[in-house]
């Protein structure tokens, strides 16, 4: 059996277990919360930012009063439509700054009426002139998609349940279900894709609502050496029937809504912080306390000021990792068990990396045990230069 | 040679303006390995003179010199070697730690020693045999009694191979016969290996054993009887 300074912290520990439980708790809350926290910043930024990313288009233009429309539909999975006329397409191209364009038509399911499937997003795309969806669809399928073939997103293919994946109606035109695109993060994990090359088919039925020159969207890539936001602002002072999004500026909105609840969490995690770092400092100075003579004895035992604040800091240490491990765990359980059950939040994927929640995870763990330390280093430091007589003498 | 040298000792405690002289410029040379014993009433000093000389207690004036050098000008670091290394000290009150068992609270000291005890372990089991506790090594203080505490505390004052002991009333609470027998343990060590032992009592009778027995009184040391070693 080895004996150490750690040996006595742990022994010390157990003294009051009352005591050092609360103490662990309340690191253990102010830990969860702010891993909880994090966890939900960090995936809604990173799950728009990821969208954005992906689609690889500099501008978006979208019919005029649709901006927030598109936001929803492409960075969350909400279900939108919002068209404008074909001839759109065009005029953006003759925009100076303009490379390539591409454009997608979006059409909502309804099960019973129209279709065989739950609600979802339909997205026509046109497999020509599409630089959006093309590489994914590829890489799930490695080919094109056929006229009378879909491919599903991965979210919406979970929604089927019970239906059937090998063939569907949609808008009463009989489709092939291709297969499933891998998860993404994005908004189109919950989207069905299709060729334009089935527009006449499914516009013939009537059962879409959709006219022929209807489109939804228009992807914009720039020109090297042009702006996006110059270009954006071109297309929107020229075309007055369409408003543009730049990449950047995509999910604004999204996170604008947010904004009160990171609120809501900072000020949570700055006040449990605060509480966590009061209650080591008022513990931790009555501990010294009880102690006094017990570090007297061990100055003059020979202890210097170093052996007695390691001694103590190992205790803290100790006391703030339990809480902290218990806090990382807390509110990584959370994080994940809250996802699946609200709703607004299962719209933006809350979907964390392994890395960014070991990330997070070591964020909890040092901030929890720094606070536990920082709290408890006033009362420790004045151990350190204790004359032990006195020590002794006055407990 | 001169192992440690007290000179023109005092300390003067305050309580509210009021000072209380302690140590009353006290001058002593002791030579390595004298056995000394002090007595004296209570009030007299004898604590506050053993905490200067086991430097845990700052005096108000004079020096202590410990093989020529002045204790009280170490810096902290230095000062807490000088403790850990050459004295064992065995406090007139109870001093284990409480949540330590026997063995923890007699290998405490040699965490903070530079002395590179080797064999902890071992020296720790014959140091416990000779105070007659060989089979407590694993019982917490609460389950010793008073007597055999303080026959911990005084294996734990040897467990660093120390220069001086310094024993405050260290068999105040023992019964005669341990008492005897602690008294053997410590003339043998001081005898044996040549350490220093300075042993405060209220018992002229094993004060007598000492080769040179002071008294103190009112914070001033006179010697009762001399030692022919002493120069
Ligand atoms: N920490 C202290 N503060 C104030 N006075 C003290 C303190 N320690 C001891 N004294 C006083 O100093 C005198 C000597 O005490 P002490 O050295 O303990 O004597 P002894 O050990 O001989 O009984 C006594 O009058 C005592 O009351
Ligand atoms: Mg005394």
């Amino acid at each position: 059996m080895k004996f150490n300074l750690l040996t006595v912290a742990v022994k010390n520990l157990k003294r009051k277990p009352f005591r050092t439980i609360i103490l662990i708790i309340s690191i253990a809350l102010f830990v969860s919360i702010l891993v909880f926290g994090t966890s939900f910043f960090i995936s809604v930024n990173s799950s728009l930012e990821r969208t954005a990313n992906r689609l690889g288009a500099d501008v978006l233009v979208v019919p005029i009063g649709a901006r927030q429309y598109a936001d929803e539909a492409l960075l969350e999975t909400k279900i939108r439509v919002f068209y404008m006329d074909k001839g759109m397409i065009d005029r953006v191209k003759q925009i100076e700054g303009v490379d390539k364009v591409s454009h997608q038509t979006y059409l909502t399911t309804i099960y019973g009426l129209c279709c065989t499937i739950p609600p979802a997003t339909v997205v026509i795309f046109n497999q020509d002139s599409d630089f959006v969806v093309d590489v994914w669809l590829k890489k799930s399928l490695g080919r094109k998609l056929r006229k009378g073939e879909v491919i599903i997103g991965h979210e919406a293919y979970e929604n089927f349940g019970m239906f059937d994946v090998s063939r569907s109606t949609l808008f009463g035109v009989t489709f092939n279900i291709a297969g499933v695109l891998e998860k993404t993060g994005t908004g189109f994990d919950n989207a069905i894709f299709m060729s334009d090359e089935n527009l006449d088919a499914v516009i013939s039925k009537g059962k879409s609502g959709l006219k022929p020159n209807d489109i939804s969207l228009i992807f914009v890539k720039v020109k090297e050496g042009y702006d996006p936001y110059t270009v954006s602002r071109k297309i929107e002072g020229e075309i007055i029937e369409v408003d543009t999004i730049e990449r950047s500026e995509m999910g604004k909105k999204i996170i604008g809504t947010f904004k009160d609840i990171n609120m809501v969490f900072l000020i949570t995690i700055v006040f449990a912080s605060l509480l966590s770092a009061f209650l080591a400092w008022t513990i931790f100075s009555a501990i010294v306390n009880e102690r006094l003579r017990e570090v007297g004895i061990m100055k003059a035992l020979g202890a210097k000021g170093s052996h007695i604040v390691i001694m103590f800091i190992l205790e803290v240490f100790v006391l703030g990792m339990l809480g902290s491990l218990t806090g990382v765990v807390l509110g990584t359980y959370v994080s994940f068990s809250l996802s699946k059950i609200f709703s607004f939040l299962k719209d933006i994927n809350v979907t964390l990396t392994a890395a960014e929640r070991i990330g997070v995870g070591m964020l909890g763990l040092l901030t929890g045990t720094g606070i536990c330390i920082t709290g408890a280093l006033t009362s420790i430091m004045r151990m350190k230069n204790l004359e032990p007589f006195t020590a002794i003498k006055e407990a | 040679m001169t192992h440690l040298e007290i000179k023109e000792l005092s300390k003067v405690y305050f309580i509210e303006d009021k000072g209380i002289k302690a140590v009353d410029r006290v001058s002593l040379r002791i030579d390595k390995g004298d056995f000394i014993s002090i007595i004296g009433h209570s009030g007299s000093g004898k604590t506050t003179l053993l905490s200067i000389i086991g430097g845990i207690l700052r005096p108000s004036s004079g020096n202590i010199l410990f093989n020529g050098d002045d204790v009280y000008r170490f810096d902290e670091n230095r000062l807490s070697e000088y403790r850990a290394d050459r004295i064992g000290y065995i406090f007139q009150f109870a001093s284990l730690l409480p949540v330590l068992t026997v063995r923890e609270n007699l290998l405490l000291p040699t965490i903070f020693s530079t002395n590179g005890v080797h064999n902890k372990e071992k020296v720790l089991d014959e140091y416990l045999g000779m105070v007659g506790l060989g089979d407590k090594k694993n019982a917490y203080p609460s389950q010793l009694s008073g007597g055999q505490q303080r026959r911990v505390a005084i294996a734990r004052a040897l467990m660093n191979d120390p220069e001086i002991i310094l024993g405050d009333e260290p068999t105040g609470d023992l019964d005669e016969e341990t008492e005897q027998d602690i008294m053997d343990l410590l003339k043998k060590i001081n005898l044996e290996r040549n350490i220093t032992l300075i042993l405060v009592t209220h018992d002229t009778g094993l004060a007598k054993d000492a080769a040179r027995r002071l008294r103190m009184d009112h914070g001033k040391m006179e010697e009762i009887r001399g030692n022919g070693r002493n120069k």
